[in-house]
């Protein structure tokens, strides 16, 4: 591609992002959005990363529905009736048009993701009253990139190839049901999930190219057949949809890739008194840690999630602790449990120095749990956040504390312990 | 250059067949389309825009095949479809931007001149900043001639340019089409004989998918030379006229009706010769072919 060639594409994404974000329902997304990650963020005590964290959350699934409603350039020149003035234009028909194209509407949705995050970090640190820190931010603008991107390809390729809003309607159904659906089968097909980046990346790029292979001919197709056709994917994703969850329901969906360590780690039992259940976890850097790397001190395990903000708090009591012990050699370490990688990348930063964050890597697992599906929260008994466990020098358990209202117990534990070394 | 057609079909899916065998060579000037809705028109110059495939036959734009040269006509050719819009919240000045760049217009301050140069020619500049959602019906055609000029077309196609346009933003367009027509090709469709009778020199009538007459517009009228009447009647003599003449026109005048008639002779005293215009050409083929049908 020419350096022309580049300043036209360039020219090119800005009259699109211009066409985007020139329409009302553009900015009432944007108006809705923000305040709803400003109301969420100006409870007190919420930090930088819960913020973020909420709102990545709010601005997966409601950006991603509005990408998939203002994604095809097909139906929108069709509504417009532009579609025979571009298709005559000799890059009308054009491969990189529709790549240009789609890559406009990504630069709009982004941009309306920026303004909401600088929304909530502004009420967090106003109203909040905690201090505010881009960086958190910064991680959530882009851990949602590629779950954006990959929304509006969807409703881009759905809609351009059937040149029918009725495509797009299509896929936000999907971006609605499937990720708020914790059941084990149709969460294979969450792809809002962050660990899941190169396969969404993959997923986008292959729909995206194969629109924009097929764009000219599905343009010039009749009003009529390209109704018929949005119809006949409606009435099969409808049936598809259906399937999946009358399988949920009965309950008998299973694993669709049983994984061997989780399912070994999940497989123990916490009792007191005796060994605790080891684990490989992950950290915010991606690097596994084990139970035993900690052997000959004693250890602090407490679970908490962001999906249930006021567990957050326990971070404060075991930075608190692993200050106050730090000299006794205690080890204090905070499980994150959330089924999307972004929680950790958000919080990776969060905790001092003296707690370590580790990530309970499961996925599709631990039918009934509420806060997640992790496998080390089902071998310690997790019912409710935070819980935490102290563990001794031997890697016995000693204590296990559930609930928020016996958080209040573990400093008392710690000192027991230590005293009876 | 010119525009050359040869066996031209198009039959759709649902086997209606819009074009039967054209037969046409189109060279530079304002060439007219005329004929009756439905007669194939748009389907002729959707298939010449490279936006339709035929069904067979041969079409060649200054020797590019509609097949298969697609690329290299639409870099020489203007179109503005019967039916269009523009995405209303962009104004006149970036809707024209647009459509510069998928002309693959890339160098920035060509395309802004070649915008101001379109913008001109249709008499757009003093609304340049205006949103197209703010524009008049006349304003909106002009913006559509504006766009197809954008990359300097040998071949400009305008399809029914002047439907729903008040007088003076007819005649406006008019002139402006036959302004652009020096040095390329102007194809003209519509089913208003006016707009071509003012424009053209050449024209093809069209009546259900074929070619009824093709030529100068002259040679569409020398057979009626001499054979064209007018005869000032009373309103009560009109059914009687009808009877007994060829009538291609009817028109209100001071003393009463005024008919106009094809005929070999007038036998009516009141009737005096007048020079054969368009509607007399156009009226009489059309006539010819629906009598040509009733004997087959």
């Amino acid at each position: 591609m020419t350096w022309p060639e580049l300043r036209a594409s360039a020219a090119m994404i800005r009259r699109e992002h211009q066409l985007a974000c020139r329409s009302a329902a553009f900015w009432a997304m944007v108006a809705l959005g923000s305040l709803l990650v400003l109301w969420r963020a100006t409870v007190p005590g919420t930090s930088a990363a819960l913020a973020a964290y909420q709102t990545r959350q709010t601005i997966v699934l409601g950006v991603g529905v509005v990408a998939i409603f203002l994604g095809g350039a097909a139906a929108r020149d069709r509504r417009y009736a532009v579609s025979e003035l571009v298709l005559a234009k000799p890059w009308g028909s054009s491969p990189a048009l529709v790549v240009t194209r789609f890559l406009g509407v990504c630069f709009s949705l982004l941009g309306a993701t920026a303004i909401m995050l600088l929304v909530s970090g502004v009420g967090q640190a106003v109203l909040g009253g905690t201090p505010w820190r881009p960086g958190p931010y910064v991680v959530a603008l882009l851990v949602s990139a590629i779950p954006i991107g990959l929304a509006t390809a969807l409703g881009f390729s759905l809609a351009t190839l059937f040149t029918t809003p009725l495509a797009s309607g299509i896929a936000a159904l999907y971006w609605v049901v499937i990720p708020l659906t914790r059941a084990h089968l149709p969460m294979a097909f969450d792809v809002t999930l962050w660990q899941d980046w190169p396969k969404s990346l993959l997923l986008g790029a292959a729909l995206v190219s194969l629109t924009a292979a097929l764009y000219a001919r599905s343009a010039r197709r009749e009003g009529g057949s390209g109704r018929r056709a949005g119809w006949t994917a409606a009435l099969l994703f409808a049936a598809a949809l259906a399937a999946v969850l009358v399988v949920t329901a009965r309950g008998d969906d299973g694993l669709l890739e049983p994984d061997p360590v989780l399912s070994a780690m999940a497989s123990q039992v916490a009792v007191e008194d005796r060994g605790a259940p080891g684990f490989w976890l992950t950290d915010s850097e991606g690097r596994l840690v084990g139970l035993s790397d900690f052997r000959g001190g004693p250890v602090v395990l407490a679970f908490w999630g962001p999906g249930a903000p006021h567990s957050a708090r326990a971070l404060t009591l075991l930075d608190e602790v692993a200050g106050e012990f730090q000299q006794q050699g205690l080890a204090c370490i905070a499980v994150l449990l959330d089924r999307d990688a972004a929680a950790m990348r958000l919080f990776g930063g969060e905790g001092e120095d003296g707690v370590l964050l580790l990530w309970d890597r499961g996925r599709h697992f631990g039918d009934g749990m509420e806060w997640s599906d992790s496998p080390l929260a089902v071998s310690y008994g997790v019912t409710a956040v935070p819980t935490a466990f102290l563990i001794d020098q031997k890697g016995t358990l000693v204590a296990g504390l559930h609930g928020e209202s016996n958080l209040h117990r573990l400093r008392p534990a710690i000192l027991r312990l230590l005293g009876e070394r | 250059m010119q525009i050359e057609i040869r066996g031209l079909r198009k039959v759709y899916p649902g086997g209606v067949t819009a074009l039967d065998g054209i037969d046409l060579t189109i060279p530079p000037g304002v060439f007219g389309l005329l004929g009756p809705n439905g007669s194939g028109k748009t389907t002729l110059m959707r298939i010449l825009a490279t936006l339709l495939e035929p069904s067979a036959g041969e079409a060649y734009v200054d020797g590019h095949d509609v097949r298969h040269d697609k690329a290299a006509i639409r870099r020489m050719l203007g179109y503005m479809p019967q039916e269009f819009g523009f995405y209303p919240s962009l104004t006149v000045y970036e809707t024209l931007d647009y459509f510069g760049l998928l002309c693959r217009i890339n160098d920035p301050s060509e395309r802004r001149s070649r915008v101001e140069q379109s913008l001109g020619r249709a008499n757009l500049d003093e609304v340049a900043g205006r949103r197209v959602s703010t524009l008049s019906g006349g304003m909106k055609q002009r913006l559509g001639i504006a766009q197809a000029l954008l990359n300097d077309p040998s071949v400009l196609i305008v399809d029914e340019p002047t439907a729903g346009l008040d007088p003076e933003e007819r005649m406006r367009l008019r002139n402006l089409l036959v302004e652009l027509a020096a040095g390329r090709i102007v194809i003209l469709s519509t089913h208003i004989v006016s707009d071509i009778s003012v424009t053209a020199e050449r024209l093809a009538i069209l009546d259900r998918g074929r070619v009824l007459f093709a030529g100068p517009v002259a040679e569409l009228l020398a057979p009626l030379e001499g054979r064209t009447w007018i005869i000032d009647i009373g309103e009560e003599e009109l059914g009687q006229i009808r009877e007994q003449y060829f009538v291609t026109g009817v028109f209100r005048s001071a003393t009463g009706m005024q008919v106009r008639v094809i005929a070999d002779e007038m036998a009516d005293s009141r009737g005096y010769s007048a020079a054969p215009t368009l509607d007399d050409a156009y009226v009489t083929t059309m006539k010819q072919e629906a009598r040509l049908d009733d004997v087959a």
